[in-house]
């Protein structure tokens, strides 16, 4: 569904990808690990388009979206959960997910698509007219999620969910992506500081270290080498 | 007779402030979206302030119909100086948006004043008086906060009920999560820096009503520190904020004009304006998000 080679891509003149190279399957949940300053979010933020790419390719269900502007890739069905989040927090819980049907087409099938958040997030139905600035750090989090399931997306990239929750809420986080996956028919590109639980949902993996890809293979895998693990994750 | 006076200049004040508000309203739409000071505002109004001499003395019509071509030029002229300036600077340091606007201010000083001289221009829309017993007030100046008020409620509906609307203020709020909910940011820059400087210049026209000595290309100046003002008292991104902020600034210059005017020897509009700038400063160091909660 995804496949992206020999990227590389930067902020001003400081190299931050090195010729990366991933691939995610449809259907399936591609984790992404690595520690702090790997270039995760980077690479996310490159395939979004919100930077620049400066060589490289990257295919969306094989047509080459590389240059594509952020807005256009967003029509073709890949959203992103940024890391922090980004709510509107001045705006409802309800405008917050409107602003996710902002296009054309997401906002056609906008009442479905809010049927499918408020049943994924229950809470939300009842917070909805509440301001989004107001919400705890889990609830901001399942706005996040809901914003971006109201794209209508194909492909979910998820930065760092379970960023600043307590373990129980982090937990829920990796059900919900399972459900997004399952019960939604997503495909997942997750990117994660918590290795265990991210391997734990994840099919696939790939660990990035220092702008580059160092590893993959099946999360299983992964998590079976120990050479891969005591390297990369410390764990 | 000093409440007489008072409540005089709290109307006086109300529809010179409904003008200020309005005035406002096209800086802070520009700082609220892009984060850029527009610093040649006062230029900007006093394209506006052309277009209406020229509206009703060249062409003799009723200077409110220079509203919607106030408002046209100020879009192209926002729309020209944004891409050839602005888009390029956004990412840039700060000092540099700063200076493209205010060389931009002083660029359409100089252009006006080719093709109309740098003299005083006055003139005179009279269209009667209204009596208030504590004051009188020109049509004009009613009109002007009339047209004031019907501009920010349109801004107003047009920000909450249009997809436009509701993309600008996602972008205000959090311009990354516009970018993932798939707005197209880019897009939102030109159109709040069109829509920003065609506000102002269209404010430009309602200001001359509240002009008695003439426009000329250089009077732009005191109507960019005044916005500074208001925008601040508004909250700086919010462009309803601004609006009552203009309320309020037009409160108080008015009534400290009138009693700055009861010490002797004194020269009330220039200590009107040290006042101006001490509000300001106070309300920088005690509540820098404004003080009037708006969203």
């Amino acid at each position: 569904m995804l496949k992206v080679e020999n990227l590389e891509s930067g902020y001003g003149a400081m190299q931050v990808l090195w010729q990366t190279e991933l691939e995610v399957e449809k259907g399936t949940i591609t984790s992404l690990l690595g520690p702090n300053g790997a270039g995760k979010s980077t690479l996310l933020s490159t395939i979004l388009g919100s930077v620049r790419p400066w060589g490289g390719v990257i295919y969306y269900e094989n047509q080459d979206i590389t240059y594509m502007p952020s807005h256009k890739k967003v029509g073709l069905g890949i959203a992103l959960v940024p890391e922090g989040k980004h709510l509107f927090p001045n705006m409802t819980v309800y405008e917050n997910l409107m602003m996710g049907a902002y296009q054309k087409d997401a906002y056609a099938r906008s009442r479905e698509s809010l049927d499918t958040v408020y049943t994924l997030f229950p809470r939300l139905k009842e917070r909805s007219w509440q301001m989004a600035g107001l919400l705890s750090g889990g609830e901001q989090q399942m706005v996040t999620i809901g914003r971006a399931l109201m794209t209508m997306p194909q492909l979910m990239m998820l930065d760092e969910p379970s960023q600043g929750l307590a373990p129980k809420l982090a937990g829920e986080v990796f059900e919900t992506i399972e459900k997004l996956k399952y019960d939604i028919g997503l495909t997942i590109l997750l990117v994660e500081q918590n290795a265990d639980a991210s391997l734990g949902t994840a099919d696939y993996a790939y660990i990035m270290h220092e702008g580059k890809i160092k590893a993959s293979g099946t999360s299983e895998e992964i998590k079976n080498s120990k050479d891969i693990r005591e390297a990369f994750l410390g764990i | 007779m000093l409440l007489e006076q008072l409540s005089g200049n709290l109307i006086q004040g109300v529809v010179l402030g409904a003008v200020y508000g309005m005035a406002t309203m096209g800086l802070s739409l520009i700082f609220g979206v892009l984060k850029v000071v527009n610093v040649g505002h006062g230029a900007f109004v006093m394209v506006g302030a052309f277009v209406t001499l020229f509206f009703f003395s060249s062409l003799g019509l009723n200077p409110f119909i220079a509203i919607p071509a106030a408002f046209l030029v100020g879009i192209l002229l926002g729309l020209a100086f944004y891409y050839a300036a602005i888009k390029k600077l956004l990412n840039a340091p700060e000092l540099a948006t700063l200076l493209a606007t205010f060389s931009a201010g002083v660029l359409l000083e100089e252009t006006v004043k080719m093709i109309f001289g740098s003299e005083y221009r006055g003139f005179n829309w009279d269209v009667g008086k209204v009596d208030l017993i504590v004051t009188a007030l020109p049509m004009s100046k009613i009109f002007a906060a009339l047209g004031s008020v019907a501009i920010a409620l349109l801004l107003y509906v047009w920000f909450k009920r249009t997809r436009a609307g509701s993309a600008m203020r996602s972008v205000v709020e959090d311009s990354h999560g516009a970018r993932v909910c798939g707005v197209n940011v880019d897009g939102v820059y030109a159109m709040s820096f069109a829509l920003g400087i065609g506000l102002t210049v269209a404010s430009g026209v309602l200001l001359t009503m509240f002009i008695p000595v003439g426009i000329n290309p250089y009077m732009g100046g005191g109507y960019t520190l005044k916005a500074f003002v208001i925008a601040v008292l508004g909250g700086l991104s919010s462009p309803y904020g601004a609006f009552f902020g203009g309320l309020v600034f037009g409160l108080i210059e008015n009534t400290s004009y009138t009693l700055f005017a009861f010490i002797p020897g004194v020269e009330p509009f220039s200590l009107t304006r040290f006042l101006s700038f001490l509000i300001l400063l106070i309300i920088l160091l005690i509540r820098p998000t404004g003080i009037i909660k708006a969203k």
